[in-house]
């Protein structure tokens, strides 16, 4: 995977390139916010279950060194062998030693934003080991050597015909058919055989639940249970933070998850993973990659919350114009602009300034992240670490010394009004950023300050 | 002497941990007790009836279909009826000995390969959203319900309950009377994806079709379908 | 009442008429308004840049200039909340005139709703009008509900707008999506700014408006500026001076 040393801004100013495509892409993930709203307005408890979502995760929060160990010991019980993975390297480390004991080059994979988080496939790849990614959206951008864009809908980016063309080139299908219902049974026929052939499955996890050591997993295509049912070994990844405490709990979040996430009751299969089938292994991976220090955070550890619905991605007016990729990380949009800083702040410092502050996402969260006021806080941190562009922190600097002295500001305001007025292509130019596609606005010919002084003083 | 992964990783998240924070409530528990037969405070009580009802349109809703029925001779006779071209049927329920294989186990799960129906007891539907919930002890094999090209589950009209915390509490009781599980899910409908520019395609990688048959013992046979 | 009247720095500079639309309408209903001479600006763009921390000069200048009024108005719902949230002095006296400031600033159209109960305004505008919704008067401020809550609609905005003889709401396809403006974002994520821009633009025209409206200048600012790039005949006016006009 190429690594873009581009920022959002440059990267979705790309994106912009194709306006029709970009509408196109704007209205499919309005469509699914809108159904998300449908299916919660059909709930008239839902914000009693958001605030009740959000209290449990701010307690698992509290508990969590707790809520590891009581879950570990249970899942111990249950026959499950759990691992604890510090980091990426050592969570991918742990899954090929797996593959190793049992001998085994291959295996499938259903979907799992921890594992692209870690770069698990590449990872894999490198050591001779095919991964099959069986979530038909995962397996388009597999097929298509990309990451995936969203983390429910992973090639939400694609149209119909270019998944034909791919199919095509892949699978065999005919040149020209893009017909979903045909392409879908095409996968559907190529990745049965996978299923029926490989002895290791990974799946991610949606919830642990600490009183009972058991683990469910969410999908509408049945891909994460075909995987695992067949397969000798059963590898489960997880970041520590996916935790509740009690199984009753996991009534609150299978309401809120997919209602959230595309605007359906429930996903066609939630699983239930408690012991391995008679005669199969089962392993938990437990990660912490960076989520230990985010929790350390007063301001930002709540994004640890985040049950991955992506209903934040699916009504910011930004991610919806400029597409996952332009956050070249794995997880993307509004959530992943605040957990992304913490592993690498320099990196990921252009992610924060990726929004217009709207506040739309903090309010469909269903564990009531304060996403917007974390993207503000995180933009301080950034500048003070140093993260800022020097022309802009100039431009700062020069911003407050007019703004903290009134007698500045209005001599600086006259002589902006006088230059539009008279000279306008002093602002009216190719290196005013704003001039680009806007008009600039009308100077008037006194202040409200002038006006007030010589009218009501 | 260096501490393991597992050992870091805890006294990192116990440090970092902040202050306590307790549990909330869930709607319809009061603060004092989780009272096992308290009806859902936040959701009307509804009758029988409607919940069947409930259940039957949100599944028709996503791309299942439902029976309600007298008994299994009317089962038999429906899916007779329906996957009169299915060369292999397995079922879990001995009523269907007629039509069906029904063994207790098998000993490897990819010979299930090839089965067109299969056809199972649940223990009960969520009409909230139209699913039901198996246990694998109802499954014969954990891969059965999944890999069959059509899924037929059976549950008693009775046993639907209104949402997921009946569910929840439901599932509790039958674990306290010495119902356990290794595995168990709830299934809503036919397996499904909307991954292909979101036009819906019934049929992902598990079954194609799923019907669900509401045993309603009070029924009579006359005047039927 | 003694009511300060704040003025954005970009209303200031750009939109002068908005100020003393604002100015009249407090007087015509009763509050004695005074206009600090030495205002400058809320600090809102330093601190949506990250560089809240310079923000110290334009804190102090709130203050100095605000403290003593039994109300402050402005008519601009984010300037309102950015001192809201953010006012602070770095040496606060006792009692702290920051903490008081923040209790006793409006933005217009919630003062004529909630403090003046305005029941009846002597308006006139016939025209087709657009209500943008502006994020932070909207999710900030709760001048109206947003879609994303599942809870009982209001619109303060609405309810005034509706007093105004001969005006003709249209409704639109997407009731409360961000415009784009986002303060420097506007200019940083150029593309995106004016991608969202377009799409509020157009579905304004799409459903008939003469003219966008709203609470916030900064967001009719953007607004316009692409409605003049096009050479559309549809105008922004600022709300203050919909509910002052006798068009």
């Amino acid at each position: 995977m190429k690594e873009s040393t581009k920022d959002h801004a440059a990267l979705a100013s790309q994106f912009n390139k194709d306006e029709p495509r970009v509408d196109w892409h704007d209205k499919t993930l309005w469509w699914i916010r809108e159904k998300r709203d449908k299916a919660a307005h059909g709930v008239p408890e839902w914000e009693l279950l958001r605030d009740t979502a959000s209290g449990i995760k701010e307690n698992v929060l509290s508990r969590l060194s707790e809520y590891l160990l009581q879950f570990e010991e249970q899942a111990i019980r249950n026959g499950v062998k759990v691992h604890w993975a510090a980091d990426a390297k050592e969570h991918n480390e742990i899954i090929s030693s797996i593959l190793r004991q049992h001998a085994v080059n291959k295996m499938v994979k259903s979907k799992s934003m921890l594992t692209e988080e870690c770069h698990l496939n590449e990872y894999l790849q490198e050591q001779g080991i095919e991964v099959v990614d069986t979530d038909l959206g995962e397996r388009v951008v597999q097929l298509a050597g990309e990451p995936p864009s969203h983390i429910v809908l992973p090639c939400i980016h694609w149209k119909k015909e270019e998944i034909g063309e791919l199919f095509h080139e892949h699978l065999g299908t005919p040149a020209g058919n893009a017909d979903p219902q045909f392409l879908t049974h095409a996968a559907r026929l190529h990745l049965r055989e996978k299923f029926l052939t490989r002895r290791v499955a990974l799946t991610g996890v949606n919830f642990a639940v600490a009183e009972t050591g058991e683990f469910v997993v969410c999908t509408n295509e049945g891909n994460a249970d075909m995987g695992a049912h067949l397969a000798d070994v059963h590898i489960a990844c997880m970041g520590i933070e996916k935790l509740i405490p009690q199984r009753k709990h996991l009534g609150v979040f299978l309401r809120l998850l997919t209602r959230s996430a595309t605007g359906q009751p429930i996903t066609t299969y939630s699983s239930h993973f408690k012991k391995p089938r008679p005669g199969q292994e089962m392993h938990i991976v437990l990660v912490d990659n960076g989520r230990s220090i985010h929790l350390g955070r007063p301001d930002f550890r709540s994004s640890l919350k985040c049950i991955r619905c992506a209903a934040c991605f699916n009504t910011c007016p930004v991610y919806r114009r400029s597409g996952g990729h332009s956050y070249h990380t794995a997880v993307a949009g509004p959530i992943g602009s605040i957990l992304a800083p913490n592993l690498d702040m320099k990196k990921y410092a252009d992610l924060p300034f990726a929004s217009t502050l709207c506040g739309s996402c903090s309010n469909v969260c269903p564990v009531k992240i304060d996403i917007h006021e974390q993207l503000y806080k995180w933009r301080q941190v950034i500048v003070q670490a140093g993260n800022a562009p020097i022309a802009k922190k100039a431009a700062m600097q020069t911003m407050t010394w007019v703004l903290s002295n009134p007698s500045v500001y209005h001599t600086a305001g006259k002589a902006g009004r006088w230059f539009m007025a008279n000279v306008p292509f002093t602002v009216n130019n190719s290196l005013n950023p704003w001039y680009k596609q806007r008009e600039m606005p009308e100077p008037p010919a006194s202040s409200f300050g002038e006006w007030y002084k010589k009218n009501k003083k | 002497m260096t501490m393991s992964s597992r050992d870091k990783i805890l006294a990192a998240v116990k440090s970092n941990q902040p202050d306590f924070r307790e549990l909330p409530p869930l709607p319809g528990e009061t603060a004092s007790a989780a009272d096992a037969s308290s009806a859902n405070a936040a959701t009307p009580n509804f009758s029988p009836e409607q919940l069947a009802s409930k259940f039957i349109g949100l599944l028709e809703g996503i791309g299942g279909s439902a029976y309600i029925v007298s008994g299994f001779d009317r089962i038999t006779h429906i899916l007779r009826e329906e996957h009169a071209d299915a060369k292999r049927i397995v079922s879990g329920c001995p009523e269907l000995a007629s039509l069906a294989e029904t063994p207790a186990h098998y000993d490897d799960p990819h010979t299930l390969e090839n089965i067109d129906l299969a056809v199972l007891r649940a223990h009960f539907g969520v009409a909230e959203n139209g699913a039901c919930w198996i246990t694998e002890d109802l499954m014969i094999e954990r891969a059965l319900p999944f890999i069959a090209q059509h899924l037929a589950l059976v549950i008693h009209k009775k046993d639907i309950v209104a949402n997921m915390h009946e569910a929840y509490e439901r599932i509790a009781k039958a674990e306290k009377d010495g119902m356990t599980y290794g595995f168990a899910t709830f299934i809503a409908g036919p397996s499904k994806t909307a991954d292909i520019e979101q036009s819906l395609v019934l049929g992902a990688h598990g079954p194609r079709s799923m019907t669900v048959f509401l045993l309603d013992e009070e029924m009579s046979d006359a005047g039927f379908y | 009442m003694k009511v300060g009247l704040f003025i954005p720095c970009y209303v200031d500079q750009f939109y002068p008429q908005v100020g003393i639309a604002t100015l009249q309408l407090l007087e015509k209903y009763g509050c004695e308004v005074v206009y600090p001479a030495g205002q400058t600006c809320c600090g809102q763009p330093m601190a949506n840049s990250g560089f809240e921390h310079l923000t110290k000069g334009t804190n102090e200048l709130f203050i100095k200039n605000f403290q003593e009024f039994d109300y402050i108005v402005c008519p601009s719902g984010s300037c309102v909340l950015h001192i809201k949230d953010h006012l602070h002095s770095e040496h606060p006296a006792s009692p702290d005139p920051a903490v008081g400031i923040r209790k006793k600033i409006y933005e217009l159209v919630e003062f004529l709703t909630d403090i003046l109960k305005i029941d009846h305004l002597e308006a006139k505008f016939r025209h087709k009008v657009g209500l943008h919704q502006a994020c932070h008067g909207q999710r900030g401020l709760k001048l109206s509900q947003m879609s994303e809550l599942v809870a009982p609609p209001f619109s303060k905005p609405e309810h005034l707008l509706k007093m105004v003889q001969g005006i003709e709401l249209i409704e639109l396809d997407r009731k409360d999506e961000c415009c784009g403006f986002g303060g420097t974002f506007c200019v940083a994520e150029e593309a995106v700014s004016v991608k969202m821009g377009k799409d509020r633009v157009a579905d304004h025209l799409h459903n008939g408006a003469e003219y966008i409206t709203g609470a916030d200048m900064s967001c009719l600012m953007h607004l316009e500026g692409i409605l003049q790039r096009q050479k559309s005949k549809t105008r922004v006016k600022h709300i203050a001076e919909i509910l002052n006009s006798q068009e």
